[in-house]
């Protein structure tokens, strides 16, 4: 079979990999995407799809290393400038809502927390209000007795991560980049000063740059061009309700523990925070832990009683890629000119701010925000993604 | 029935044994292993045990009219005489993180742990339904609904009703309307099994099972019922409900061959395995290349993939009252053979019983269309306008677009993209079709047959979880 080209090949079909292909082909660039499965399926299609704009809890339950809010926080609001600008850039709804969110404390050293967090986000130029109980309640009647402290963002909202992906995909298709589902990647091998991307049963592809944005088979992908990351993949839990008029407008998460409740367009509330699946299957649907069901559920009637009173309808478990440090990993990887990787947790509410940075990386112009210390080069390792995993 | 106090510790009902599902393979298997001293336990969703098949009637049905299956009637007395616990009204819903221990919600919505050293899957079976365009009217129901009706609580479906789809169940149905008192315009059956065949090939080691059925076509005869054959359902209309039903040939769904001034309309082609308990088990599902449908790898036994779990009647197969019970017993059996009781002979006759069943299912089924068969039909001529999943009202072109453009011909990404069996019956009714949709988008390759299992297996309160959460017993953890 002859060599394809393309002045990109992005491998991974989620919402940072049609981002990135939908800025870049908007750029006049030639892009193929190419994914293992449907677009969009594992972890962007399994995601709450929460638009987290004030400062996230730190762990997720079973995380060991708290995410640095500080650092977070700039290019939290970077995203969420770029996130007004989506549905008219794709020309398309993603059922985006700005309704604004509460993110909830119980015990003092939780609202230490939220008034710790308040600064920070203040110098990040997020508005945000810190409430007392009585006041959250106040804002928020549904919130129940343990709530002593809430902190009030405004610009917190919800796509929905079943539109948001197809979307970009049908965005950057329409800027003519081409989509290759079902084409598992497999290999990934130095061609001169390029890459060549051999992928499901096509011919293999002729690229100055590769674009690997997996998810959790990111370091899987890295591993064929010879590059070892630290990357865990793990799998995370979400829970839905049946349908109930609206009533919950906002979204809630909590500061000291994994939990954010939010009621979404179909009217289904939908529970989540991080909850660890029962394991994380690389080759199926990961299966869920009914502790976490149990638990995540617990919290959610705790912090707002009328969760009682519904019904569960469903739960599921998708896959994140977690680095050490729990920070964002984005970048070139040294020593391999060309090969960009992107991923890490809340690459749904960075996805807009991580399509424009990857391009700006692609080009090697200077990208919206500073992500120097973000860079895969933190993660390079001797140790073997099988044996991280 | 809530189970007294005594019979739980804390939430946690342990026994030798538990059946899931009280129908007739639940109920065999649990006779069976109860009379040789194992403690026994049955959970069953509905108020009363028998499963479907066995359902018992109301009061007022039974004194007016006695009870139509008697045996299933001493069935569930000799259980109950035997000491299992009969957990009625118990919904198994969930497998906790031990992959053994099953989570139910009892009728006051308290919640239960179930173990059991043995657990018998006998979830039964779903039926078969297809959509078609004014499927969603008042009046449209499925045989199974009309039957239950009119057999446990003497009341028929409708005044003037046509029963239609495939499969042997469509003629007790249309007798048993005519016992409640409507009149049955015709049944329409998909397929051409009413031959001089037929007698030809099942009647030579079955005669009963024959005369069976020759007796509803007597009794249809009788009341002049027409039926129709390679005939199926392809529309209902009607303002408030359905008034008129359209039928075309099998062989051309395009084109209709009459319409059919009704007030009731039963459509069902048969019946599903209902594995969502197996698989959230982890027991190993194949694809059947004839049904369409999911069904747990089984051995004669009704062993599973996972040790200590065995699944029996429908919910291994579709085959029959006769069958499910035998399958029932010969589990009963192999269980007490493998704990060192029991007897050889008794399981050499029932697995000579349970093949031979088995057989006579395989001839009955080569009767009938296939199922596979009649999806691809049915999905082809469904028109794009057509709501397929009712609780999520998404059409067929819905679920055709999501298929093609973005699935790739995924069922589970075309779930996800369409909304198609999201909703509170979790694609108990559309899942057939969704999934005949989905295969037509991937140019008829055959793919995963059923959107995979997940908990709750039906809508479960948050009370209930909240109870389990409190009551955390040790060992739950996996």
């Amino acid at each position: 079979m002859s060599a394809r080209t393309a002045d990109a090949v992005v491998i991974g079909a989620g919402v940072l990999g049609a981002a990135a292909a939908f800025h870049l082909a908007r750029a006049g660039h030639r892009v193929i995407v190419v994914d293992r499965g449907a677009p969009g399926r594992e972890g962007s299609g399994t995601t709450a799809g929460n638009l987290h704009v004030q400062a996230v809890h730190t762990r997720r339950p079973g995380q060991e290393v708290p995410l640095d809010s500080a650092r977070f926080l700039p290019l939290q609001r970077a995203a969420s400038d770029r996130w007004e600008k989506v549905e008219a850039e794709l020309d398309a709804s993603v059922e985006l809502r700005r309704s604004g969110g509460f993110t909830i404390a119980e015990t003092p050293e939780q609202r230490a927390e939220l008034i710790a967090k308040h600064a920070w986000e203040e110098r990040a130029g997020i508005a945000t209000e810190v409430l007392d109980g009585d006041g959250a309640r106040a804002a928020l009647p549904l919130l129940g007795p343990t709530v002593t402290a809430a902190t009030w963002c405004p610009l917190d909202g919800y796509a929905n991560p079943l539109l948001t992906t197809p979307a970009y995909l049908a965005a950057a298709v329409r800027h003519g980049a081409q989509v290759r589902p079902f084409s598992p990647v497999r290999a990934v091998e130095r061609s001169g000063s390029g890459w060549r991307v051999t992928a499901g049963t096509d011919a293999p592809i002729e690229t100055p740059r590769v674009l690997d944005v997996a998810g959790p088979w990111l370091g899987e992908i890295a591993a064929l061009a010879g590059i070892r990351l630290a990357m865990t993949p793990v799998a995370i839990q979400m829970h839905v309700t049946v349908r109930l008029p609206e009533t919950l407008r906002h979204l809630v998460q909590h500061i000291g523990e994994g939990l954010s409740v939010k009621q979404v367009t179909a009217g289904n509330l939908l529970v989540g925070g991080g909850w660890p699946a029962r394991r994380f299957d690389p080759d199926g649907r990961s299966p869920i832990s009914a502790a976490s069901v149990l638990g995540n559920m617990a919290q959610a009637a705790r912090v707002l009683p009328f969760v009682r009173e519904l019904r569960l309808l469903r739960a599921w478990a998708g896959p994140l890629a977690a680095t050490p440090d729990e920070m964002p990993v984005i970048g070139e990887v040294p020593g391999a000119p060309g090969f960009l990787v992107a991923g890490g947790t809340y690459a749904f509410t960075f996805a807009p701010l991580w399509g424009e940075t990857l391009r700006c990386l692609a080009e090697g112009t200077a990208p919206p925000v500073d992500v120097h210390d973000l860079g895969p080069d933190r993660l390079i390792t001797p140790v073997s993604f099988e044996e991280a995993r | 029935m809530t189970v007294s106090h005594d019979v739980l510790s804390h939430g946690v009902l342990s026994r030798d044994v538990l059946v899931v599902g009280g129908g007739p393979a639940g109920l065999s298997a649990a006779a069976r292993l109860a009379a040789a001293g194992l403690t026994v336990a049955i959970a069953d969703e509905q108020p009363e045990l028998g499963g479907q098949y066995f359902r018992r009637p109301s009061p007022a049905v039974l004194r007016a009219h006695g009870d139509h299956r008697p045996e299933g009637g001493r069935l569930i007395a000799r259980v109950r005489e035997l000491g299992v616990d009969c957990l009625t009204g118990h919904l198994v819903w969930g497998v906790a993180d031990d992959g053994r221990t099953l989570f139910a919600t009892a009728p006051d919505g308290a919640a239960v742990r179930l173990r059991a050293r043995h657990v018998i899957v006998a979830t039964g079976a779903y039926e078969r339904t297809h959509p078609f365009p004014g499927w969603q009217l008042p009046g449209v129901t499925t045989p199974g609904f009309a039957q239950h009706l009119a057999a446990a609580d003497g009341t028929p479906v409708g005044r003037r009703v046509l029963v239609a789809g495939s499969g042997p169940f469509l003629l007790p149905v249309a007798c048993s309307l005519l016992d409640a008192g409507a009149e049955v315009i015709g049944v329409a059956e998909a397929g051409h099994p009413y031959t001089p065949s037929l007698r030809a090939t099942a009647a030579l080691r079955h005669p009963a099972r024959l005369r069976e059925l020759a007796g509803y076509m007597a009794r249809l005869a009788r009341a002049r019922v027409p039926i129709w054959q390679g005939r199926v359902v392809t529309g209902a209309s009607g303002d408030d409900s359905v008034s008129a039903v359209t039928l075309a040939a099998t062989a051309d769904p395009s084109r209709p061959v009459g319409t059919f001034a009704v007030d009731a309309v039963c459509v069902g082609y048969g019946f599903r395995p209902q594995t969502e308990l197996a698989r959230l088990l982890g027991c190993e599902i194949r694809a059947d290349a004839a049904t369409g449908d999911a069904a747990p790898v089984t051995d004669a036994f009704g062993r599973t993939s996972r040790p200590g779990v065995y699944v029996v009647g429908e919910a291994a197969g579709i085959g029959g009252v006769h069958l499910a019970r035998a399958r029932g017993r010969l589990t009963a059996a192999h269980i007490l053979a493998a704990r060192g009781g029991g007897d050889r002979r008794e399981i050499v006759r029932l697995a000579a019983r349970t093949r031979a069943l088995g057989r006579f299912t395989a001839l009955g089924e080569a009767l009938y269309p296939s199922p596979a068969a009649l999806q691809d039909a049915l999905v082809s001529a469904l028109p794009d306008e057509t709501v397929v999943c009712r609780c999520e009202a998404v059409t067929a072109s819905d679920v055709r677009a999501a298929a093609t453009d973005r699935a790739g011909g995924d069922l589970n990404a075309a779930k996800s993209w369409s909304r198609a069996g999201m909703g509170p019956c979790q694609g108990r009714f559309c899942g057939f079709a969704v999934a005949g949709l989905v295969r037509a988008a991937r140019g008829g390759e055959r793919g995963e047959p059923v959107f995979p299992a997940r908990q709750p297996v039906r809508p479960v309160p948050v009370e209930t979880l909240l109870a389990l959460g409190e009551q955390e017993p040790e060992g739950d953890a996996a």
